[in-house]
C-alpha cells in the first residue's frame, strides 16, 4: 500500500463518538429563520393549522434544520483564520483539505417544534481510496437523532473527501 | 382532486416541475446566520479566492435544503420524505442560476412510496449534485 494518509491513531477512532450526545429543544423562530433563509415557505413550517391538517402534532421543521438546531454556541475567540471553529473532535489526517462529499438521510419519525432532540455523532468509516487524481480519504460521520420519547427520528451520514 | 401526486396515478418516468434557485450575497449571508456557520468562503470573496474558489461559495447544506424543498413542494404536505441522499460533485457560486429537475424511477405500491432521481445543475448543464430520494405519497 502507498504511504497512508490515515495515521493509525485516527483509524483506531472508527466507531468512536465524535460529538454529543447533545440535547436541544426545537425552537420555532430558529426553524422559521432557517426556512426563510432557504426560501422554503411551506405552510407546515409556519402555520399551525396547516401543519395539523397535514397530520403533524404542531409545526414541523425543514428536514435538514435538525442538524443546525444542534450547533453549540461558541465564543468568537475560538474561530480559526478560515472562519470555522477550532474542532477538538476532528479526525487527524495527512491531507491538505477536506471537502464536502455529500450526505445520506433517513427520516423515521416526524420532528416538531418543541421536541427535545438529542444528537450523537460517531466516526462511522474511514477509508483510503485510489482516485484519478491520486489517493484520497473517504470519511463518514453518522449522526443519530432521537426525541423525548427515545424514538430515533433521523439518521444522517455526512461524507467528507480529503486529499 | 389534489394538485399533488398520489399513488393511484403516479408512474415511472413522471417528471417533477423544474425549480430554479439563485442566491445573492445577502441570501448566502442569511443562510450562514440561520445555520450558525461562520465559514469565510461563504461571505468573504477575497478569502474564497485565496482558498482557490472562483467566487463566494454556496453552502452544501443550503443546496441540500433546496433539494428537500424541491421534493416536498412537488409531493405536498401530506406526503412524507423517507430518505434522501446526494453527492456534491462541484461547487456552486454566488449569483449562479441553478436548477433542480427530477423524475420518478420506481413505484412501490405495497409501501405507497416512490423513488426519485434528481439533478441539480448549473446553467451550462453540468451536474453539481446528483441525488436520490424516497417519498411516501398521499393515499387517495
Amino acid at each position: 500500500m502507498s504511504s497512508s494518509l490515515i495515521p493509525p491513531e485516527s483509524l483506531a477512532r472508527v466507531g468512536e463518538i465524535l460529538a454529543g450526545p447533545v440535547t436541544v429543544r426545537i425552537d420555532r423562530r430558529e426553524s422559521q429563520r432557517y426556512a426563510y433563509a432557504v426560501g422554503d415557505l411551506n405552510p407546515i413550517y409556519f402555520d399551525d393549522e396547516s401543519a395539523k391538517a397535514a397530520g403533524y402534532r404542531t409545526l414541523t421543521i425543514p428536514p435538514l434544520f435538525i442538524t443546525h438546531a444542534l450547533v453549540a454556541p461558541e465564543p468568537a475567540s475560538k474561530l480559526r483564520t478560515d472562519g470555522l471553529y477550532e474542532d477538538s473532535t476532528s479526525v487527524v489526517l495527512k491531507v491538505a483539505r477536506m471537502m464536502f462529499g455529500g450526505e445520506e438521510w433517513d427520516f423515521l419519525e416526524p420532528v416538531c417544534v418543541g421536541d427535545e432532540i438529542t444528537g450523537t455523532t460517531r466516526l462511522l468509516d474511514l477509508d483510503q481510496k485510489e482516485g484519478k487524481k491520486g489517493p484520497f480519504v473517504r470519511l463518514v460521520r453518522e449522526t443519530t437523532f432521537t426525541n423525548q420519547d427515545e424514538q430515533v427520528v433521523a439518521r444522517s451520514r455526512q461524507i467528507g473527501i480529503a486529499r | 382532486m389534489s394538485k399533488y401526486p398520489d399513488m393511484s396515478t403516479i408512474k415511472v418516468g413522471d417528471e417533477l416541475p423544474v425549480m430554479h434557485k439563485r442566491a445573492e450575497e445577502a441570501e448566502l449571508f442569511l443562510y450562514s446566520a440561520a445555520s450558525f456557520n461562520p465559514h469565510r468562503i461563504h461571505y468573504d470573496r477575497a478569502y474564497a479566492n485565496y482558498e482557490g474558489h472562483q467566487d463566494i461559495v454556496v453552502h452544501g447544506p443550503l443546496q441540500g435544503s433546496w433539494l428537500t424543498q424541491f421534493i416536498t413542494d412537488w409531493a405536498g404536505p401530506h406526503a412524507r420524505l423517507l430518505s434522501v441522499e446526494w453527492q456534491n460533485r462541484a461547487s456552486a457560486f454566488v449569483s449562479e442560476e441553478l436548477s433542480f429537475s427530477g423524475s420518478v424511477i420506481s413505484v412501490d405500491q405495497v409501501n405507497g412510496s416512490v423513488q426519485l432521481e434528481i439533478y441539480e445543475r448549473k446553467e451550462d448543464g453540468s451536474v453539481l449534485m446528483p441525488a436520490k430520494a424516497t417519498v411516501k405519497l398521499e393515499q387517495s
